[in-house]
């Protein structure tokens, strides 16, 4: 079963949102890590980075092909998920934990309202599979 | 297309019941891995992997001129091959185009064995039936009769090796040999796509209804190879198989619009028989030099390339990748490409652009990429 924790909010390109102490962490969901299977290449932007919503600031790659990241959110990138380097497989093994990729101080906290709840992105995925 | 339209081979059921993730390849319903790519890539280099390859054309070349309509049909040397032993091998249209590149074998005197391309089936026959005119010989396609795995791997020979009392070990590369295995009758070949020594191994005479007979040899060599590590490998990894090793993909590297030697497989082009396909083309394509000329590519930094990405030097557009994935090898990007006369060499710098950002890559001679790779990943270790 794909999961979808509740307490995290969503994009419709497969990124998940987690709100925490004045910054919010970025990654992608475990349906998106399962639709691209093995992930052998994460590149993600420098700390210091700012990124406005929408914008490209990195790129997945499986096997088959390459996927773009985009930012769920405006702000400053202050952590990046290094590990992720050596380790690109931490996608796949724990989408919601160990792979995330980045954090970001937010400067718009209001866009987070644009963003779509844990039953929303569910249905959003249901409609995928059909 | 729906699953139930595409073609299925004999191991079809087989591949299903072990959790492959099925994919449409060349008409055919096939594996793209079982697990996943990188472990079932890794296992093939280290050990050894099997590979169903039943998309693939198979055909029987036989007839009193069988000799004289390949030497006209290919541009390679046809006649000085001895019983058994093959030649890798292109047709090529009248321009010096490559209609497909194929394995061919001498099985007897008048009869010959010829691998071609999955997704080149229909076309391929077609061109070997039309240039059959004027000649004694029959054309026959045993491809839907004669299921086909690739063995490949450093214990892929040891492996086969107990299901048969012939010594496999004095089967030259790209030699042939007519065996039983396990009581199944077969054509196996000491070739493949993979860079890795092995034989492909042809079942004769199995339609899909007694399909339990291409399952059982299957499930017997896996059974065989079980001590030594061999795993059951998907499409993905014989991409990234072939990759590594430099060898060409039709359709993606190689096509109607490039000659052999624009593809750095001239060897394969014998100019000094008189009369076949397309030699006036490359005659001239000889003289005047081919001015675009396929490299590898093995990526610096991060950044892997894929199809289509353009490939430039210093600003100015110098090619394109025609394929790339990633080497598990060395855990970086690697591909194939079409790159300007002038940047062929090796160890020359050049920039893959992928998306937005411009990426350096390392060319090398396709024919050198796989030993450079195995260098670098035991120099990593």
């Amino acid at each position: 079963m794909t999961k979808v924790p509740s307490e995290l909010l969503y994009t419709k390109e497969h990124e998940w949102v987690r709100q925490e102490d004045g910054l919010v962490r970025v990654g992608i969901t475990d349906y998106a890590q399962e639709e691209l299977h093995e992930i052998v290449m994460v590149e993600l932007p420098s700390v210091g980075t700012r990124v406005k919503v929408g914008d490209v600031f990195g790129t997945v790659d499986s096997v088959k092909a390459t996927s773009e990241l985009f930012s769920p959110i405006s702000g400053e990138v202050v952590e990046a998920n290094e590990k992720l380097e050596e380790a690109p497989e931490l996608v796949n093994n724990d989408p919601y934990g160990e792979g995330w990729m980045v954090a970001i101080k937010s400067s718009a906290p209001d866009e987070l309202k644009g963003l779509l709840s844990a039953a929303d992105y569910e249905k959003f995925i249901e409609g995928l599979e059909k | 297309m729906t699953s139930s339209q595409l073609l299925t081979t004999h191991l079809h059921d087989w591949h299903v019941a072990h959790g492959a993730k099925m994919v449409e390849f060349a008409g055919f319903h096939m594996p793209l891995w079982y697990k996943a790519a990188v472990p079932e890539h890794l296992a093939t280099r280290t050990a050894a992997g099997i590979f169903d390859v039943t998309h693939m054309g198979r055909a029987m070349i036989t007839g009193p001129e069988a000799t004289q309509y390949l030497e006209y049909l290919l541009p390679t040397r046809i006649q000085r091959l001895e019983t058994g032993e093959g030649t890798y091998s292109t047709f090529c249209t009248m321009k010096g185009g490559i209609v497909d590149d194929l394995f061919l074998f001498r099985l007897a005197e008048n009869e010959y064995y010829v691998v071609v391309n999955g997704a080149n089936r229909k076309k391929d026959f077609a061109w070997m039936n039309k240039h059959a005119d004027g000649f004694k010989v029959k054309v026959a396609n045993i491809s839907d009769i004669t299921p086909m795995f690739a063995l490949q791997g450093p214990a892929a020979v040891m492996i086969l090796q107990k299901l048969t009392t012939t010594d496999l070990s004095s089967v030259p590369r790209f030699s042939s040999i007519q065996i039983k295995l396990d009581g199944h009758e077969v054509i196996a070949t000491r070739s493949g796509y993979t860079g890795e020594d092995g034989f492909e191994i042809a079942q004769l005479n199995v339609s899909l209804d007694e399909k339990e007979k291409a399952v059982n040899l299957w499930n017997r060599i896996l059974d065989k190879g079980q001590e030594e590590g061999l795993v059951p490998v998907g499409l993905a990894a014989r991409d990234t198989l072939r990759l590594e090793a430099g060898m060409v993909l039709y359709g993606n590297d190689i096509n109607e619009q490039t000659s052999p030697y624009q593809a750095r497989i001239g060897f394969i082009v014998h100019l000094k028989k008189k009369t076949f396909l397309g030699r006036e083309a490359l005659v001239t394509e000889k003289q005047e030099k081919p001015q675009q000329l396929r490299i590898g590519l093995i990526m610096l930094g991060k950044g892997i390339p894929r199809t289509g990405n353009p490939i430039s030097s210093k600003g100015e557009m110098i090619g394109e990748v025609t394929s790339g994935s990633i080497s598990p090898l060395i855990k970086k990007g690697v591909g194939l490409g079409y790159v300007q006369r002038a940047f062929r060499k090796s160890d020359t710098l050049v920039h893959v652009e992928i998306g937005k950002r411009k990426r350096w890559a390392e060319v090398i001679h396709p024919k050198r990429m796989l030993s450079r790779l195995k260098a670098l990943a035991s120099s990593k270790n």
